[in-house]
């Protein structure tokens, strides 16, 4: 199975700290794959390294084939249209409407003319759940749902064959993290996308993830399916699995 | 369309099978469709010429071979299900068949999701005299908000009267030295620098007439009356105002406003208030500071240029400057700072949550200070001039 993410030996410091000492793990095509770990253990930090937006200081990095930290501008940028990054609020340029927003990657990235990417970006919004009328509106007009929709609309844009999600359901109400995880297994199952998220969601891990990767202390602790990864034997893995009371997977 | 991917002016060269993304064929009396090749974001110029060159019966029933096909994504898949539909096609009457399953898959998500069309956007064209009505309706809004900003002050501010020790000093002091006492520098600069000018400009004149010494009363009278108060107010305007609209504004943005209120004290006796009092304080102060640089700078100009020593242009000043010159640009000063407070602050509370608004306003707040400045200015010389002061 191709490995579309390749993480070794990663080393990140912030002054005299040490986030991260020797993180190493990969992905698989197709597999929809979690980062968990406490608070504070460097997870959104670890994904900003995968995407190229913050420098480890030491150990690779090789996405789509790809090493991230060892590749000239033009290259990171080829990557860059290759995969898509959800960031923890959307992230979406606040002075566009939603329909705006989607469009400039067609825009940035294509010389396709508006004529087809209009109805093209309508169509990203249909496929994320959102309605029509949604397109017209500010980012600051819609509800925090609504709004990583619109945000996973932008990021699906140029058909990425990998998708990074940083806390997608964060703030979400339980019935609409239920959701964004059903439409995030459709997409991945029907798309054949590759997904790696960073996430604090139980409900997440136990309904859609097939592989789960635990961060704690700078280092990986467990790394497999995430029924086998609840069976292990550490302190902060057994207590973060038994944060809830009853431990059933959510129906499918 | 303009541009495509390279395939529409390929059409007078002869293609290998390799080249097309579309062929239609005939096959034991049904319309097939054959997809091929690469249908990708990527190749969509191409893909839209294919499609657009297609000459298909509306009424026939007609299938999508999908056997030769290598890559496909959802931006194609949509293109051709649209387009399809645009010819007037029917789900009935499309069926499809070779296609791998990862393409069956994506393309059933895609049409599953194409139930609900784009909606078209409805452009409303109002026209003129509604266009003015709508922006005089607006301005009338916003002056009677702007208004009833200027009461909450009062009143919050009257509230504070009989309770002083609510009164923010720390805030103010801190406030204070920021808008006047880090600001002397420069006004002090400016200030000497436009006494030198002014001071030059007259003495070229003073000199045809041998009047040289006339050089003092006019750079007093001008540097105390108009010149001191107007820049020091231009630069508090650019350097405060801006900083008071920013500041409120990001902490609008993160919603620390709403949670003083929260807490139950007024934002306006915590942010406004202070910015107020500090202002009207620091303003006097720093037009003083400006009058005796600008005279400073006159003075120098007289000593260089005009033969006059700096102990004549200190007499002369002495006798020729009256109180009132000084008292009227120190009277001014607290009305600037007012104004110039009170839009800042104003600006501030109005920032909306987008990235721009920050910006727009902060830009607003100096560019309505600096007007408002000027437009008092005239005002105050008209009605000195009426009283006779």
């Amino acid at each position: 199975m191709e490995r579309v993410l390749e993480v070794d030996s990663i080393v990140t410091r912030f002054g005299p700290q040490t986030i991260h000492d020797g993180v190493s793990f990969g992905v698989a095509r197709g597999e929809v794959v979690a980062l968990i770990g406490g608070s504070g253990t460097g997870k959104s930090v670890l994904l900003k390294e995968i995407i190229g937006l913050l420098r480890p200081a030491s150990g690779s990095i090789r996405l789509l084939g790809t090493e991230v930290w060892r590749s000239s501008p033009g290259e990171l940028n080829a990557l860059r249209r290759r995969f898509g990054m959800l960031f923890q609020d959307g992230a979406l340029f606040s002075s566009l409407t939603v329909a705006e927003n989607i469009a400039v990657p067609f825009r940035e990235n294509t010389d396709l003319p508006m004529d087809i990417i209009a109805p093209l970006a309508g169509f990203k919004l249909a496929l994320v759940g959102l309605p029509p009328e949604a397109g017209k509106k500010t980012p600051a007009q819609l509800s925090g749902g609504m709004r990583k929709r619109a945000a996973l609309a932008r990021a699906l844009a140029l058909e990425p064959e990998v998708l990074f999600l940083d806390e997608p359901t964060s703030g979400l109400d339980p019935v609409g993290a239920r959701e964004f995880d059903r439409l995030l297994r459709l997409l991945a199952d029907s798309l054949g996308l590759t997904v790696f998220l960073v996430t604090h969601d139980l409900d997440t891990l136990l309904s859609i993830i097939d592989r789960a990767i635990v961060l704690s202390a700078g280092k990986v602790i467990a790394d497999g399916p995430v029924a086998a990864v609840m069976k292990a034997d550490d302190p902060w893995i057994r207590d973060y699995f038994s944060a809830r009371a009853v431990l059933a997977p959510a129906p499918a | 369309m303009m541009k495509s991917h390279g395939c529409s002016w390929l059409l007078s060269f002869p293609r290998d099978a390799g080249d097309e993304v579309l062929e239609h064929g005939i096959e034991d009396g049904t319309s097939v469709l054959y997809l091929s090749g690469v249908w990708r974001l990527s190749n969509l110029g191409a893909i839209v010429d294919a499609l657009r060159s297609l000459k298909l019966d509306a009424g026939r029933t007609f299938v999508l071979d999908g056997s030769r096909l290598e890559a496909l994504d959802t931006a194609a898949g949509f293109t051709l299900f649209r387009h399809l539909a645009g010819l007037g096609c029917s789900e009935s009457m499309v069926s499809g068949r070779g296609f791998d399953q990862r393409h069956s898959r994506l393309l059933r998500l895609v049409h599953e999701r194409m139930k609900c069309p784009p909606a078209a956007a409805r452009s409303i064209h109002l026209g003129l005299v509604q266009r003015v009505g709508a922006a005089a309706i607006n301005l009338w809004r916003l002056l009677v908000s702007h208004n009833a900003f200027v009461g909450a002050v009062a009143l919050d501010a009257l509230d504070l009267a009989p309770r002083p020790r609510r009164f923010r000093l720390r805030e103010t002091v801190s406030q204070f030295e920021s808008a006047g006492l880090d600001a002397v520098p420069i006004v002090a600069l400016v200030t000497f620098l436009i006494g030198v000018v002014f001071a030059y400009l007259l003495g070229q004149q003073a000199l045809r007439y041998g009047a040289n010494i006339f050089v003092v009363d006019g750079v007093g009278l001008a540097i105390c009356r108009e010149l001191s108060p107007l820049l020091a107010a231009v630069i508090v305007a650019g350097r405060s105002g801006a900083a008071f609209t920013a500041q409120i504004g990001t902490m609008k943005v993160q919603e620390e406003i709403d949670a003083i209120s929260t807490l139950g004290l007024s934002p306006i006796q915590v942010l406004v208030i202070p910015r107020l009092v500090a202002l009207t304080l620091a303003l006097p102060l720093l037009v003083f500071v400006g009058d005796a640089a600008g005279i400073a700078g006159g003075m120098l100009v007289a000593a260089w240029q005009l033969d006059i020593a700096p102990a004549t242009f200190l007499e002369r000043l002495h006798d020729v400057l009256p109180l009132r010159a000084l008292v009227v640009g120190l009277v001014k000063a607290p009305v600037f700072a007012v104004f110039i407070a009170l839009i800042a602050c104003r600006m501030g509370m109005l920032v909306a949550r987008d990235a721009r608004s920050v910006g727009v306003n902060t830009t607003s707040t100096v560019v309505q200070s600096i007007v408002w400045v000027i437009v008092l200015d005239a005002a105050f010389a008209v009605a000195f001039q009426r009283l006779g002061i």
